[in-house]
């Protein structure tokens, strides 16, 4: 038996102008003693199930679904027939906000209020089983005839959990507890809650949008989208390979998870309408089919106990390679494996970077994947096969690679308007009119001026920077799914290429393409890869989430390689 | 905190300074002086018409010839000697007056005050609880088309319905003319069965506003999140009603009550003179009326005086309603 269950719930607030679904129709469960964490942006209706389990919602919300506790149906009952289970049996710790005690009264009798009510306790034992609350929260018991003005937020958040436990409640709602706290308090308070469940093996739910202190304390995760539950599982599993794309996007803007990573949010804002049938994350996510913006997914099993509701089963694939090799015949006769038996996968919307040192096949792999050479042997898939025939580098949302030195790269003799039309004008694709604007977008997106006077420049004339740009647009013209930059910024100045590559990460940020980014620059590649694979003498050595690949390495040449930054004059390592 | 205080009474003396040039100068701009009255009080009173010879007489007598600076100097000495100066139409000492009249006032207004915050009180406290239904709609409207009724057009229909239809309450005065109690309650009944009529009708005068208030004051705080705690906490309607909602929606109700009294002593003027009420305001009226300087002066700076110290009073009770706040 489950302690709470809770079945398609949907909590929708009624305006006189229109109808929030702050909450649409989700369900889950929490076993005894565990601790479930729901994570999810701010208004994607977290605080509003907390609300409704505890029977708090305004009442201009429209309720459906059920809320069981202990198989007892709470969700129908009457304020009177709540104040049954309200604070003995569920509790809920309210996020700290200057409001949430009574500015009059004092904060020990609003900690012993719920006990002389609901324990029948005197006032009198009341006090002094608040004095021992306010020690175990790690709170003087001197501030017990003190005010909440008077109090710091990280003393009343103590204050508020106090609060909580008071009555020993069987089920604690965390609200966003640490929100609004700094890391050392935050800390503090994880460490309490950890006790506090060691200690007394309290049921909690766990609601915040802090990805992080969720996963330090909770066992299972529900990740919240737009009133709608995206995605279950088992904490580790969530955060080391997250299925949905959402829940990506949102472990990949988590600062505690990718240390090195530039912080880049989930771009896009929740849809609005009320009229929109589809999956909620469609407008923003990177792989949408036609599906997608038609109907909702559900929640499905996927195994291992994971959940995942997206119509695509979660983060596509988009590129596979099995089994690849390639050799080159050298002039002794001898051939030198650049490839050997290479097998990997990118997916949908990710980076992936693939480092090593000079010589260690990156460059031969990066072709074979464009397209540009073909492997001895194994191969390419490409949308799981579906762009077959090896074509998928010269079509519309295909594979565009991005090369190494812009110098030869892009011709000294073409303009800028024929360099980067070349692609439309060789695939026959588009009349010369939309050619012309199709050029001038891919170039604003690149951030170079699209006037006529920079279109019938040549090539011979720009900066490196520039060319490398006017290459990215050459690629960018053909809207590839897929982009593949070979060492793109190691021809360029330091402050040149920083400009190039945040160029490039804003782009497929904002965009969602797929891209393999390949250099010998490990700290560059920490900026901005999601993945990291190590590569050495033709094969790939090591794989993996890439700050856990930096930061402990297990193969003995990656550990070599990220050993052999040269750290600045004051560095130590 | 010295320095606060020095600033404070500093304020207050120049308050009073302020009033007490306002009470002199005020009742010597209006046309005419004691001794020219020509009008009568009441209808029959004999209207006696001094000679020139004597009015000059008189003025002279009472400094009223003198120029006004002087006579506002000598004025600011007696009253720094406590001495308000006589009454010239009672021929006595103006403090001696108001001594007379103003218990009945005080007895008045602190019913009325008492009444109508209560009652104003329970009666917001229900409109808010069953908000947007029909009982509040209701008594809302009642409330705020009731309060448009001028205070002495109340008084007279009270009396008219009360006193002269229904005869439950004597038509004028404090206690019985010539009454013989046999003891204290009986005394105590009289004066209540008197001050009756004038408290309501100041009390009603007062209690839409305090309904107003004290009803918008607990449906904002209800949306409060320690309004959300508490419920959550599961302590029932009730506690959540009186003890978190209504314990913080008064604060307002309460710096309004001394506001209020300001209020009701100038109404107070009106209501005493409908129901020939002995207390200070029909006194005020008839020294205005018989341009009786020295009274009128004792009056108005009495309540003004009491204006300050009720308004000193909330401010102190509300600093020990209100934690927040530090005076």
């Amino acid at each position: 038996m489950s302690l709470l269950k809770i079945n398609d719930l949907k909590c929708h607030y009624l305006t006189d102008i229109d109808t929030v679904k702050a909450v649409d129709g989700i369900s889950f469960e929490i076993e005894d003693g565990e601790i479930l964490g729901i994570v999810g942006e701010s208004g994607s209706g977290k605080t509003t199930v907390a609300l409704g389990i505890m029977g708090l919602l305004p009442e201009n919300t429209a309720i459906s679904g059920e809320i069981l506790y202990r198989d007892e149906l709470i969700s129908s009952l009457p304020e009177s027939g709540m104040d049954r289970f309200r604070w003995k049996d569920i509790a809920i710790v309210f996020q700290n906000s200057l409001e949430v005690l009574n500015p009059v009264m004092k904060v020990g009798v609003q900690v012993t209020e719920p006990m002389i009510k609901h324990l029948d306790l005197s006032p009198y034992k009341a006090r002094s089983k608040c004095a021992d609350l306010f020690r175990t929260v790690g709170l003087d018991p001197k501030w017990v005839d003190s005010y909440p003005h008077q109090l710091s937020g990280g003393m009343r958040q103590r204050v508020l959990l106090a609060m909580a436990l008071s009555c020993d409640p069987k089920l604690l709602i965390l609200d966003e507890v640490t929100s609004a706290l700094d890391a050392f308090t935050r800390k503090e308070i994880r460490d309490l809650l950890v006790d506090l469940q060691k200690k007394n093996g309290y049921t909690m739910l766990m609601i915040s949008h802090d990805i992080t202190f969720v996963s330090s304390v909770a066992s299972r995760i529900a990740v919240m989208y737009s009133g709608r539950v995206v995605e279950t599982g088992p904490v580790r599993d969530i955060l080391v390979s997250p299925r949905h794309p959402y829940t990506r996007g949102l472990v990949h803007s988590t600062p505690d998870i990718f240390v090195y990573k530039d912080l880049w949010g989930i771009p896009g804002d929740v849809p609005a309408g009320n009229e929109f049938k589809g999956c909620p994350f469609s407008p923003r996510c990177t792989q949408k089919i036609d599906i997608c913006s038609k109907a909702s997914p559900v929640l499905m099993p996927v195994g291992g106990g994971r959940e995942i509701a997206c119509h695509r089963g979660g983060i596509a694939g988009l590129l596979e390679a099995k089994n690849l090799n390639f050799s080159y015949r050298l002039p002794d006769g001898e051939y030198l494996q650049a490839v050997d038996n290479v097998s990997l996968e990118v997916r949908e919307g990710e980076v992936l970077a693939i480092v090593g040192q000079t010589g260690s096949g990156k460059s031969t792999l990066a072709h074979i994947l464009a397209n540009v050479i073909r492997p001895e042997s194994g191969e390419v898939l490409f949308m799981d096969g579906n762009v077959s025939g090896g074509n998928y580098g010269n079509r519309f949302n295909g594979i565009q690679i991005v090369f190494q030195d812009p110098f030869s790269s892009t011709s000294n003799r073409f303009t800028v308007l024929d360099a980067v039309k070349e692609p439309l004008y060789i695939n026959k694709i588009g009349s010369n009119g939309d050619r012309l604007q199709m050029v001038k977008n891919a170039l604003e997106l690149v951030r170079l001026p699209n006037t006529d006077n920079f279109l019938q420049k040549y090539c011979g004339e720009l900066s490196g920077g520039q060319r490398q740009r006017v290459a990215l647009a050459r690629a960018m013209v053909m809207e590839p799914k897929l982009l593949i930059a070979d060492e793109i910024t190691s021809a360029l100045d330091v402050s040149t290429s920083a400009n190039v590559l945040r160029l490039l990460k804003g782009l497929q940020n904002r965009r969602g393409f797929a891209m393999i980014y390949i250099s010998h620059d490990l700290s560059l590649t920490l900026k901005i890869a999601d993945r990291i694979a190590v590569m050495d003498s033709g094969k790939i050595v090591e794989t993996g989430n890439s700050h856990d690949v930096m930061l402990s390495p297990s193969d003995e040449y990656t550990k070599r390689l990220v050993g052999s930054r040269i750290g600045l004059c004051c560095h130590t390592h | 905190m010295v320095k606060d205080r020095n600033s404070f009474i500093l304020r207050l003396l120049s308050t009073l300074f302020v009033i007490l040039a306002i009470n002199f100068f005020l009742p010597r701009m209006m046309p005419g002086d004691p001794f020219s009255t020509t009008s009568a009080d009441e209808v029959g009173e004999e209207i006696i018409v001094m000679t020139e010879e004597q009015r000059l007489y008189y003025l002279n007598y009472y400094g009223l010839d003198r120029p006004l600076h002087e006579q506002f100097l000598g004025y600011m000495k007696n009253l720094m000697k406590g001495d308000l100066g006589r009454s010239i139409y009672y021929k006595m000492p103006v403090r001696d007056v108001i001594m007379l009249h103003l218990p009945w006032t005080v007895l008045i207004v602190v019913g009325a005050t008492i009444i109508s915050t209560i009652s104003g009180v329970v009666l917001g406290t229900l409109s808010a609880k069953n908000r947007k239904k029909g009982s509040d709609r209701l008594m809302m409207m009642g409330m705020i088309s009731f309060a448009e009724i001028p205070s002495f057009l109340l008084g007279l229909i009270l009396l008219l319905v009360f006193s002269v239809h229904l005869r439950l309450f004597p038509l004028a005065g404090a206690v019985t003319p010539f009454a013989d109690y046999n003891g204290p309650a009986e005394q105590a009944w009289d004066i209540l069965y008197h001050a009756s009529l004038p408290i309501v009708t100041l009390s009603l005068s007062q209690l839409t506003g305090v309904y107003l208030l004290t009803r918008n004051t607990l449906i904002t705080v209800t949306t409060k999140d320690y309004i959300r705690t508490a419920r959550a906490k599961g302590l029932g309607e009730n506690t959540v009603w009186i003890r978190h909602a209504l314990r913080n929606a008064l604060l307002p109700v309460v710096t309004r009550t001394g506001f209020m009294i300001g209020i009701m002593m100038g109404g107070v003027v009106l209501v005493e003179s409908v129901f020939s009420y002995p207390g200070i305001g029909m006194t005020l009226r008839s020294a205005v009326v018989g341009r009786d300087y020295p009274l009128i002066q004792g009056i108005l700076l009495v309540i003004a005086v009491s204006i300050l110290i009720c308004n000193l009073l909330v401010d102190k009770i509300y600093g020990k309603l209100d934690p927040r706040v530090v005076i």
